[in-house]
């Protein structure tokens, strides 16, 4: 059985890896193997995790959010808030140089600011997408070359932990270069540079000044999950992501390689779409609050998380990572019978097969943790209780992720949104207002939305609080999503490699290092 | 004039092949071409194994509802990834061939399967065989710039490589098992379509296609009346092959996400959805559908092989 095992191993191997086998990576150079393609290195258009954990060692930040959830100084020592919480001004110490020669000071940072902000760049990615929206921001202006000012037009306790998400570049290089050349050429302000990419295969970074413990990284894009664990297996790749969970037992018993398994922020959920553009019975008995409660009964969340995910989860009260959420909420328990009992109620009982209404649940293939199979096992929790469920799987990026854009996902749709520690705000800033981009399900209940201004002018955090809490509860009880869990992430690490994997999808390898031998 | 085939096509030489030899043969007796048939197989032993194998497809088709075990989409994610023949509690086994990772009876699904591979196989095959038969006719009777345009076309379409092609169709028109049936079919009409063309090309100067035309007969009926019958013979041997590709492009395209929805168990997905579970040693969920396939492609090459010698005429006495 183990020569099968091990003939099943490099059978997979041959058949999903383009370049054979490679060497073992050599003492100075660190290997990361990544699930998805880097598109884009245009700080202004990078918008997926694996394109920010690339970007972070080629770009600086003003400040960077620490493992406990706390902002810690990076390119900017300290920072003021003005008396309206509007004006954030940072102070950058010198002696930064960019990739290019040039001094990295305040200007630059200004610069990065208001060109990612640039209506005329037509940027859609993190920075002018989520943050810059989530804050209001107006502009950044460099005083001196020691310090920047950004103005906001929102008063927010989580502006500082925004801004850490903004890739700082360099003035001189950026403005005599193309919005194209931007996107494959990037010069670094951060202690590595690129110096190889063959875009669908590999991205090699050098470096180029403290931190870091390797000379090289290279990131190795590998789709498939059993050819990244192969290579790891094999000694090609010293970590990878996305590690799938029916494999933890095949990399952790190898002798070569682990397994680190960390509670990520990730908000796994399914969204009840409220459009208009859905009109089918199912359509319309989802757009009901008592529906959407009934059938959070239905599914068995912590069943799907120890069968399918390989974790013992607690299920979700809210969209906001614990321990932020709300403490007095409870999460809903597996009770198929209440939700049978609260849809006879709703005015939906089961026909003559059986049947109350029939619903579309669309989700990925290949995005998130065995995303079709946990997609699938929800789908049979609601045909369990009458609501007869068709599953559609989608290629992810060419078909699910315009229809999530647009809004047109549904009925249900299964989708993760990525989530933070540091903030409850943070979290619920998903659906800032009616027409936010990520509020895919146009979830539009005002004893949510008019509450954002209660925020805004609260006068204390424990004011602040009280509302946030208020908030979640309606969300819990009336919200848009079926609440299901935060998705773990497990990382394949080599034995040749020490390093720790973080809460929150960053995969940063400033403290990697070869352990001892 | 068209000549009656009352035992079928493997029995006139005049309808089967157009050489001169095989006119040379006497004429038979109704049955005999059957026997002359079954007694060819089993001497070469290796078809009859095909037809067990196809028989056995076939009833898994018609009976899999009736005879599998379990629903094929029923989970039941507290027995996912069960072995083979494992024993509950009480003794029993309740995955004869395992369960997949929601908990789904293996055995049930490949019966399921074998419903859509033969669908799948057979249907594309007509799709396209009919397509192709009517163009090669069109093509080879006319000639001319009917012929060079339909030629033409079909480089053209040779010029694709085949998968590329279906997974073009298939991202525009969406999966589902219509689409494919319709995309693997219209792959296949260029070489029936040759076939038949080369075939008409040197029956429509034969005395009878001439005595036909001299009746006062149609071109419709000319082509599909008189010269038809006379193709066909080559044509199911091509079918036959032609079906074992089909079944692998249909397993190619499910294994890629472009086959059918996943509430329709096909062995192609099944074998997709075994790719993670392979380091897992979990070795049931692509050894079985892997399996099927194979068989299955094994027995329609088998017989798609005995057809041609049994229908070739200069080996007909190695039968």
């Amino acid at each position: 059985m183990r020569q099968l095992k091990y003939a099943l191993i490099v059978a997979g191997a041959v058949s999903g890896v383009p370049y054979a086998v490679l060497a073992t990576p050599s003492d100075d150079t660190l290997v990361v193997g990544l699930s998805a393609d880097i598109d884009t290195l245009d700080p202004g258009e990078i918008s997926s995790r694996d394109a920010s954990n690339v970007a972070e060692h080629i770009f600086t930040t003003l400040s960077s959010i620490s493992v406990d959830g706390q902002v810690t100084p990076r390119l900017a020592d300290t920072y003021t808030v003005s008396d309206d919480g509007k004006s954030l001004t940072y102070h950058i110490p010198p002696g930064h140089t960019c990739q290019d020669g040039e001094t990295l000071d305040a200007e630059d940072v200004a610069y990065s600011f208001n060109r990612a902000a640039d209506p005329a760049n037509k940027f859609t990615g993190n920075t002018p997408g989520f943050i810059f929206t989530s804050i209001d921001f107006k502009d950044a202006i460099a005083p001196d070359p020691e310090h920047v000012v950004i103005n906001v037009g929102i008063k927010s306790s989580m502006t500082p932990g925004f801004l850490t998400e903004v890739f700082v570049h360099c003035k001189d290089s950026y403005e005599k270069m193309s919005l194209d050349d931007a996107t494959t050429h990037p010069v670094a302000s951060g202690p590595y540079q690129v110096v190889d990419w063959t875009p669908g295969s590999e991205i090699v970074l050098e470096k180029r000044q403290d931190p870091g413990n390797f000379k090289t990284i290279e990131y190795r894009i590998i789709p498939e999950a059993s050819t990244r664990t192969a290579e790891l297996l094999t000694g090609n790749v010293d970590i990878i992501t996305n590690v799938s969970p029916d494999q933890i037992g095949a990399i952790d018993n190898s002798n070569v390689a682990r397994v680190e398994k960390v509670q990520g922020t990730r908000r796994m959920y399914v969204g009840f779409n409220q459009s208009a553009m859905f009109d089918s019975p199912g359509a319309m008995a989802i757009k009901k609050a008592d529906v959407r409660r009934a059938l959070q009964y239905a599914v068995d969340v912590p069943t799907i998380c120890q069968q399918l995910l390989s974790i013992e989860c607690e299920r979700a009260t809210s969209l906001v990572n614990p321990p932020q959420g709300n403490p007095d909420l409870t999460p809903y328990p597996y009770d198929p019978a209440m939700a049978e009992k609260l849809l006879d109620e709703a005015g939906y009982p089961r026909d003559a097969d059986g049947v109350r209404f029939e619903m579309t649940l669309q989700a990925p293939r290949g995005r998130y943790l065995n995303d079709a199979n946990v997609a699938l096992a929800v789908g049979q929790y609601l045909s369990d209780i009458g609501v007869a469920t068709n599953v559609e799987l989608m290629e992810w990026s060419s078909v699910y992720v315009p229809l999530i854009r647009k809004h047109e996902a549904g009925p249900m749709f299964f989708l993760g949104s990525g989530g933070g520690l540091w903030s409850a705000l943070y979290d619920m800033s998903d659906l800032a207002a009616v027409d936010s981009g990520p509020n895919y399900t146009d979830w539009d209940d005002p004893r949510w939305f008019s509450r954002w201004a209660d925020i805004e002018a609260a006068k204390s955090p424990e004011e602040e609080r009280t509302i946030i809490n208020e908030m979640l509860k309606v969300f819990h009880d009336d919200g848009p999503w079926l609440l299901m869990y935060f998705q773990p992430d497990f990382y394949g690490v080599s034995n040749r490699i020490d390093w720790t994997a973080r809460r929150d999808e960053v995969v940063e390898l400033f403290d990697a290092k070869l352990a001892a031998k | 004039m068209l000549q009656s085939h009352p035992d079928g096509p493997f029995v006139d030489p005049a309808a089967t092949d157009v050489s001169d030899t095989a006119a040379a043969l006497p004429p038979r007796r109704r049955g005999d071409g059957w026997r002359r048939a079954w007694r060819s197989m089993v001497r070469a032993r290796w078809p009859i194994f095909a037809l067990v194998i196809l028989g056995l497809l076939v009833g898994a088709a018609i009976f899999g509802p009736t005879i599998s075990p379990h629903d094929p989409n029923r989970q039941n994610i507290m027995l996912r990834l069960q072995p083979p023949m494992v024993r509950d509690s009480m003794g029993h086994v309740k995955f004869v061939l395992g369960s997949d990772g929601l908990g789904r009876d293996v055995l049930s699904r490949l019966l399921y399967g074998a419903r859509i591979s033969l669908l799948v196989g057979v249907t594309a095959i007509a799709i396209g065989g009919s397509l192709g038969v009517a163009l090669g006719l069109i093509s080879g009777y006319f000639g001319g710039w009917i012929d060079d345009v339909i030629m033409r076309l079909g480089d053209i379409q040779l010029a694709f490589p085949f998968v590329l092609m279906a997974i073009m169709f298939l991202v525009v028109l969406g999966p589902g098992v219509v689409n494919l049936i319709v995309v693997l079919g219209i792959g296949q009409w260029i070489t029936y379509a040759r076939i038949v063309r080369a075939q008409t090309f040197s029956l429509r100067e034969k005395e009878f296609v001439e005595a036909a035309r001299a009746l006062g007969a149609s071109h419709m009926s000319i082509m599909f009346v008189t010269i038809l019958p006379n193709v066909i013979a080559p044509l199911t041997v091509i079918a036959s092959f032609n079906i074992a590709s089909v079944i692998l492009a249909e397993a190619a395209l499910s294994f890629l996400g472009l086959g059918v929805p996943p509430s329709v168990p096909t062995w192609g997905s099944m074998l997709a959805e075994s790719r993670d579970q392979l380091i897992a040693n979990k070795w049931w969920l692509a050894v079985f559908p892997g399996m099927a396939i194979v068989l299955t492609v094994l027995a329609f090459n088998i017989i798609g092989d005995w057809l041609r010698d049994f229908l070739d005429p200069r080996l007909k006495t190695n039968g």
